[in-house]
């Protein structure tokens, strides 16, 4: 059968039969079928292979479904909610949508958990942060971050410096609320006020520590360290500036630098010593140099290095005494002499070194450390074009080269390490997949 | 509204309204045009199943499933195709899901795809002589001639459902009739119903 001699295609014959051409098309075909013998047969077979087909008869659908369907409807007709709520929760009945959308709540869920656990954490660390020493700024600061967690605190105004601080109980950390010192003024560790002991850095005080903590701080002692990053319009007059704040406030520069780079902004880079009492005046006026971009502050509690240190220092001298006693009372032979200098000299050396300690523990107290980064705001400079118009296209075509150049070896360096790892990963799962895929076709085909 | 449960009166004489009239009335909260099309298409439905799945209990089943989703979704119909369109469409998501759960279970736990029918019924031998013809077809083939011939969808609404250029589908029909003409053209098997059930191959 061709177009020549059958001018109807049969798939037009089988659309006439089926009702599926227009009244013009059908009348042609038509026309065709009654002078064409082949095309007739061929529409006598596509007639009979339907009413062939109409043998396959089918049994009455049973009862139960009818039962099912009207509870269903009853239920929806009643105003039970219907869908997830009427029929049992199968996930295979849930759309792909309604299981992304289950995912995501899923999700988000438990990035919320994750979230609210961190948020717990930050502020727990804030608090124990700020118990650990903020100074005043800091509790001003952070006032509005923590809340009602920094009024009680913030109540107490604890100077920075001034040492004047007439109850002991407020420089001390204790582990329950009520705690104070026995009836001899001491602050017990352990013992018998175990259960409410009192502790600094959250260690506990023995007996003798407890002693001369009372006996020597009267304050708690912090040393303070700011960091400072601000962007400056006038590099000249800032620097100027800076070196007036400076003098004003008794500071010095423990290091400076600067940098003065062609075609980029000027920095400057400082760890400023000032001292601890000035610190908030100097802060303001720092600010006033131009925009800070960064600022972040910081506490060291160094009261119990400095008590530890005194007690060290005094015992160690108690020991030089005890030596030099020995020495004064008892005369014997050389050696004996000797072995007592000997500890005296090795005291002595502990006492200057513990001496130079306790000096630089203080200054780190006394006087606050700021790092300060002063960059200038960077205006380009209008310069003329570097080259002509040919030379940077030539540039542009050298550096492209080398670009493609590079991509391809970078492209068959990556096969050359990759390539046999991915080639055993590819035959490790690509060939077992291909396989149960065959077998997933086969059996869907079987359906 | 009453408390009163739905029983579809499937002895009432059919209605005049079209389906789409009756499945806008349903979407507004008449249960009777419901019932009206429940009995209008319970048996082709089910038919629909039959004919491609080896279960009848299974078949009964996505017969169910298709009648809850027409429920379901209501609220949502717009009647802008016909119903009988929109029910295969649904029937067809629904068979092609249960498919392809079956074909996932059969893949990795081995259970059986083609699980023989309980013997509750014994079909003529002219009918499993047909089913097995059917059978031998490409799968696509054998979908659009099932379509055509007993769910009586046009050519534009077969490849509307199956997403198919409508040359395709005209070229395919033909292709499966012809095929299926020269599958008939041997004579049905004189073997008992019993020993047919057994090699019974569904479609």
């Amino acid at each position: 059968m061709n177009s020549v001699t059958h001018p109807v295609f049969p798939e037009r014959i089988m659309a006439l039969l089926d009702g599926e051409l227009s009244a013009a098309e059908a009348r042609v075909v038509s026309t065709h079928l009654d002078t064409c013998a082949e095309c007739a047969h061929l529409a006598e077979r596509l007639r009979t292979t339907s009413q062939l087909l109409s043998a396959w008869r089918i049994p009455d659908i049973p009862g139960t479904v009818e039962e099912s369907v009207a509870d269903l409807v009853d239920k929806t007709r009643s105003g039970l909610k219907t869908g997830l709520a009427a029929l049992p929760l199968r996930l295979s009945r849930l759309t792909w949508g309604r299981r992304a959308i289950l995912g995501a709540v899923a999700v988000l869920l438990v990035a919320l958990t994750l979230a609210l656990q961190t948020l717990s954490i930050f502020r727990h660390a804030e608090v124990s942060a700020y118990r650990a020493g903020s100074p005043q700024d800091q509790v001003e600061e952070n006032r509005g971050s923590i809340g009602k967690l920094s009024r009680p605190l913030n109540e107490r105004q604890l100077p920075v410096s001034g040492r004047q601080i007439t109850k002991l109980n407020e420089l001390v950390t204790a582990t329950s609320p009520g705690v104070a010192a026995d009836s001899n003024g001491l602050y017990h560790g352990l013992g018998d006020h175990a259960e409410s002991s009192i502790s600094v850095d959250g260690q506990p005080l023995t007996d003798q520590q407890s002693k001369i903590f009372t006996s020597l701080i009267q304050a708690p002692m912090i040393a303070r360290t700011v960091s400072f990053s601000i962007v400056v319009k006038d590099f000249a007059a800032s620097r100027s500036s800076l070196d007036a704040i400076l003098a004003r406030h008794h500071a010095y520069p423990a290091q400076l630098g600067v940098s003065t780079p062609e075609n980029a902004p000027r920095s400057l880079q400082a760890s400023l010593r000032f001292p601890a009492p000035e610190l908030t005046s100097a802060l303001r006026d720092l600010r006033t140099l131009g925009r800070v971009e960064n600022e972040s502050q910081g506490g060291e509690e160094v009261t119990r290095q400095h008590v530890d240190l005194a007690i060290r220092l005094k015992n160690a001298r108690d020991t030089e005494q005890r030596f030099r006693s020995i020495l004064q009372r008892h005369t014997g032979n050389v050696v004996e002499v000797l072995q007592v200098e000997e500890g005296i000299a090795r005291v002595r050396s502990d006492i200057e070194r513990m001496e130079a300690e306790q000096t630089t523990l203080e200054h780190r107290v006394d006087f606050a450390t700021i790092d300060l980064q002063l960059t200038e705001e960077y205006k380009a400079p209008l310069n003329p074009p570097a080259a002509s118009v040919s030379t940077r296209m030539h540039n542009a075509f050298v550096a492209g080269y080398h670009n493609a150049s590079e991509t391809v070896i970078g492209i068959v360096l990556f096969l050359e390490e990759y390539g046999p790892a991915i080639l055993i990963w590819l035959i490790i799962f690509v060939l077992p997949a291909i396989l149960v895929w065959r077998r997933y076709q086969r059996k869907i085909a079987a359906v | 509204m009453n408390g009163k449960p739905v029983n579809f009166d499937l002895e009432r004489p059919a209605t005049a309204e079209t389906d789409e009239q009756l499945m806008v009335a349903f979407s507004r909260g008449s249960t009777d045009a419901f019932g009206q099309l429940f009995l209008r298409y319970k048996q082709p439905l089910f038919g629909f199943f039959r004919r491609r799945v080896a279960d009848p209990a299974q078949a009964e089943e996505l017969t169910q499933d298709t009648f809850f989703a027409v429920v379901r979704s209501s609220s949502r119909y717009e009647p802008r195709a016909l119903f009988r369109t929109y029910l295969y469409a649904i029937a067809y998501k629904i068979f092609r899901a249960y498919r392809r759960k079956t074909a996932l279970r059969a893949t990795f736990f081995g259970a059986e795809t083609g699980s023989r029918a309980p013997a509750l019924q014994s079909p003529s031998d002219a009918e499993l002589w047909l089913r097995q013809a059917v059978a031998k077809l490409e799968r696509l083939d054998r979908e659009i001639l099932l379509l055509r011939e007993f769910e009586q969808l046009s050519y534009a609404e077969i490849a509307d459902l199956l997403q198919l250029p409508l040359n395709t589908v005209r070229s395919r029909l033909f292709r499966a009739r012809m095929a299926l003409r020269d599958l008939l053209a041997t004579p049905a098997p004189k073997s008992s119903p019993t020993k047919l059930a057994e090699r019974e191959e569904y479609v």
